[in-house]
């Protein structure tokens, strides 16, 4: 086990990943929190504020110029919406020490300077600083608006929000235009303080590390002695699926300047079993995860309707979401063969080596986890949200054990949610 | 086998030529991971040449290198490659640019047994009418996808804005026109004459064992050592751009921008080049510049530009992208910067900033398998060895950074792509 947890207080976390494999150090701060309507685009406007500066590095180009001192360290923050949570994320990738020219300690400046980042922002009279607010305000309204530019990922984004219009999960992670113009510094301040008292923290460290010492480092570190204990409430993953029975089929179709069309259908699956998401890994990579699966073989290779067919499992939700790139005039004809698809594996028409051939692709994707230092951090936290705690070893396990017969039921409880189709 | 070491950044790799030509590169690396890609120096920009024995020209229709990438996978016995691959558990990919085509799959386990179907793809192409025709709808969808990407659409407008006859200004893909023109007899041309031993490369990345894996690779070579390379032609290129300034509206939120300065000089040691053009992006255009900081604090400028030198052997030529509402505030402060630079020369301080900053950077390039394996690759065809970058960054000086400055950024070489969104008339 290359891997150690300490709680270094209640409700806040550090992970250690000891691994040789790489050249680079990565540390990673998450803060989790409940999506909600009222605090979306607040939340989304926090990190756009805390790069803007420290009390020890008051403005975001000395932060950069210290990124670039140390051997251009890669300084990124993120937004992610896993089920009904919000994730902030904020990371900085730097090359190992042992690469270092003049014998920095290069992972301490790197951890030292992340926490500084997300816990010790310039302030000024005990807000944060009022006079970056109006730039990052239209900062933001940018990346809103900016959710047209990537025709595929939008027809996805729109489809999710259709079929969850009241709920987080439906959410815009990057909030909404008509909340911009009123945010103001005081409120932005007391959600910040709020966040910092309450989210679930999560501290990532991978590299060719010493946890002791880490350890040490992070307790003494001023910014985690001033955190306080806190119950860090979030929505366990799939802890807040509703029932899906009696749901209508809907058809949403939207118009762009588009030269081709994005089709997206969203699945249900109406069903409960203790290795569920197991199940609906397989389903979904024999329906349309990889070169073998229905969607690629009949949509793409047979039919020639799209050059990407494909399908992907949202497991905080218990979706499936369909999504091609069609010609326009044949949505139809490509609607008509993906319910072919459907019908198809409900009927079992797949065979034991279509189900071997799925859990290869799976767990071959699995095995790859524990070698890219992104990816397996991203793994774990994803397993810290969901309350379970599984190796990547038991993961695949657990992918090993489903049969045909799980599958066929999982099957017979696949129901289309929305029909989302983007046109010109 | 030969071993090139680079001791500074630990990596070391093992090249053997073999029998029939073909050069095998491995990289041995702390990973589960293995990684390869067979790669064949025949891309977008080879549409004429002369194969070996012929004496008349062959021309052939834009995309076809794209073309028979897709194709390749097919098997006589009606099975497809990816599919037989993809069910090993290896992820199997291929890729066309302008002056290469790669063949590749990474995986943790099953490498030997993909290997044998690996290879045996790549040397045994099967095309027939029907699946070639089969293809056109896929690629056609292909093309489409392209044409909403706003990127691409800066790209191949500043690449036609630069370039009069340079086969660079021709779309990878070609159009639905020219892919109409694609057949079985022009995909066998192609192969039989660009993908020969001689003409390919070979490079794994990963936990191997060098020598043996250049066993199992050898038990599983059937091609056989070529006579005489096919001889490439290329238009004649003027010196001049095409022109200066080019739009196009698309449906997105913000304005793209790409500012492109050709380069007439191709003789130039291209590493060195490439690695002060770098230098210069981030002194003139990171996130610790004047130039950013001017531009951010004015709400101009929301995302750090990006900068890249791009070239091949019949090409090179500098790229500044960037996105902003206010496209001519942002070209002039870009330039008025680049100016004070040329005028003023570079701080010692920033110089050296930099300097740390492409270190990091290119110890970090080496990270990861396919990386690692892709630029090699790309490299190799340029007629570089991927650990010049390393050995070319110590001996930078910032004389020879600021000489590339006044030559490169010339305003009589300038041309600017731009896409905007769409007016509502």
């Amino acid at each position: 086990m290359n891997r150690k947890i300490i709680e270094l207080k209640s409700g806040i976390k550090a992970h250690f990943i000891n691994t040789d494999k790489h050249k680079t150090d990565l540390t990673c701060i998450i803060l989790t929190t409940p999506l909600k309507r009222e605090n979306v685009t607040k939340n989304a406007i926090i990190p756009f504020l805390l790069r803007r500066g420290t009390e020890k590095l008051p403005n975001q180009y000395l932060i950069n110029k210290e990124m670039e001192n140390m051997y251009g360290a890669a300084f990124n923050l993120g937004i992610d919406k896993t089920g009904d949570n919000v994730v902030l994320k904020f990371y900085i990738e730097t090359i190992a020490n042992e690469y270092a020219l003049y014998s920095e300690d290069i992972l301490k400046m790197n951890i030292e300077n992340i926490l500084d980042i997300v816990f010790n922002p310039l302030k000024k009279d005990g807000m944060l600083k009022e006079e970056f607010l109006q730039i990052e305000k239209e900062n933001l309204r940018k990346v809103i608006n900016s959710k047209i530019d990537d025709k595929d990922s939008y027809a996805f984004e729109r489809c999710i929000s259709e079929m969850y219009k009241q709920e987080g999960f439906g959410l815009y992670k990057y909030g909404y235009i008509e909340d911009i113009d009123s945010l103001t510094i005081k409120d932005i301040t007391e959600y910040y303080e709020w966040l910092v008292d309450n989210a679930k923290v999560d501290i990532f460290v991978s590299g060719k590390i010493d946890e002791d010492s880490l350890e040490r480092l992070l307790l003494n570190n001023e910014n985690i002695k001033k955190l306080n204990p806190r119950e860090g409430y979030y929505i366990k993953n799939s802890q807040n699926i509703k029932s899906k029975d009696n749901i209508e089929e809907k058809e949403i179709f939207e118009s762009m300047n588009v030269v081709q069309g994005k089709l997206v259908l969203g699945l249900n699956i109406g069903y409960e079993d203790e290795n569920l998401q197991a199940i609906a890994l397989v389903y979904n990579a024999i329906l349309g995860d990889g070169a073998n699966s229905m969607m690629f073989q009949n949509v793409r290779e047979k039919a020639g309707l799209a050059y990407s067919s494909k399908s992907t499992f949202v497991k905080q939700k218990m979706n499936i979401f369909i999504r091609c790139g069609i010609q326009i005039d044949n949505y139809e004809k490509a609607l008509n063969l993906i319910k072919v698809q459907l019908e198809n594996i409900k009927n079992g028409e797949f065979t034991d080596e279509d189900i071997e051939v799925a859990k290869i692709y799976l767990i071959s994707s699995i095995k790859n986890i524990e070698e890219e230092q992104d990816t397996e951090v991203v793994y774990y936290i994803g397993q810290e949200l969901s309350g379970t705690n599984r190796s990547v070893e038991e993961y695949i396990e657990r992918i090993q054990k489903v049969s045909k017969e799980d599958i066929l039921a999982l099957a017979n409880e696949v129901t289309i949610n929305t029909i989302y189709f983007l046109k010109n | 086998m030969q071993i090139i070491e680079n001791k500074s950044i630990n990596e070391k790799v093992y090249v053997e030529k073999l029998d029939n030509g073909l050069v095998v590169m491995i990289m041995p690396k702390k990973t589960r991971k293995k990684y390869i890609a067979w790669s064949a120096n025949y891309g977008s920009i080879d549409n004429k040449f002369y194969a070996p024995g012929d004496e008349s020209i062959t021309i052939v229709p834009d995309g076809i290198a794209h073309y028979l990438e897709h194709k390749l996978f097919e098997q006589r016995d009606g099975t497809n490659s990816l599919d037989t691959l993809c069910a090993l558990g290896v992820d199997a990919n291929a890729y066309t640019t302008n002056d290469h085509t790669a063949y590749l799959y990474e995986c943790t386990e099953n490498f030997e047994e993909a290997l044998v179907e690996f290879m045996d793809y790549v040397q045994n192409p099967y095309f027939t009418d029907e699946n070639v025709e089969k293809e056109r709808g896929i690629i056609g969808q292909e093309i489409m996808m392209y044409d909403d990407y706003p990127e691409w659409a800066l790209y191949m407008n500043a690449m036609k804005a630069m370039y009069k006859e340079n086969e660079i200004n021709i779309d990878v893909a070609g159009t639905k026109e020219t892919i109409a023109e694609i057949d079985k007899e022009k995909l066998y041309k192609i192969y039989n004459t660009f993908y020969v031993p001689e003409n390919m490369i070979m490079v794994l990345a990963g936990d191997f064992e060098p020598e043996v894996t250049l066993e199992k690779i050898k038990e599983n070579v059937i091609m056989k050592k070529e006579e005489g390379l096919p001889k490439r032609i290329y238009n004649e290129e003027p010196k001049e751009i095409v022109q200066k300034y080019v739009e196009k509206q698309m449906d997105i939120s913000m304005p793209c921008v790409l500012i492109g300065f050709k380069d007439n000089n191709l003789k130039d040691d291209k590493v060195k080049k490439d690695i002060a053009v770098e230098i210069i992006g981030s002194i003139l255009l990171s996130k610790s510049s004047k130039t950013f900081e001017e531009l951010y604090e004015s709400g101009k400028i929301f995302s750090e530009p990006s900068i890249q030198y791009e070239f091949s052997k019949t090409f090179a030529h500098v790229m500044i992208q960037f996105q902003s509402h206010e496209v001519n505030d942002v070209i002039e402060k870009i330039e008025e910067n680049l100016n004070c630079l040329k005028n003023h020369g570079i701080l010692d301080e920033d110089f050296a900033r930099a300097k740390k900053k492409l270190y990091g950077e290119l110890v970090k390039s080496y990270s990861e398998v396919s990386n690692v394996a892709s630029a090699t690759i790309a490299d190799y065809f340029k007629g570089i060895s991927s650990f010049e970058y390393i050995n070319e960054f110590k001996n930078i000086d910032k004389t020879y950074v600021e000489n590339v400055l006044q030559e490169l950024f010339i305003e009589e070489n300038k041309v600017i792509s731009v896409i905007k969104p769409l007016t509502n008339n």
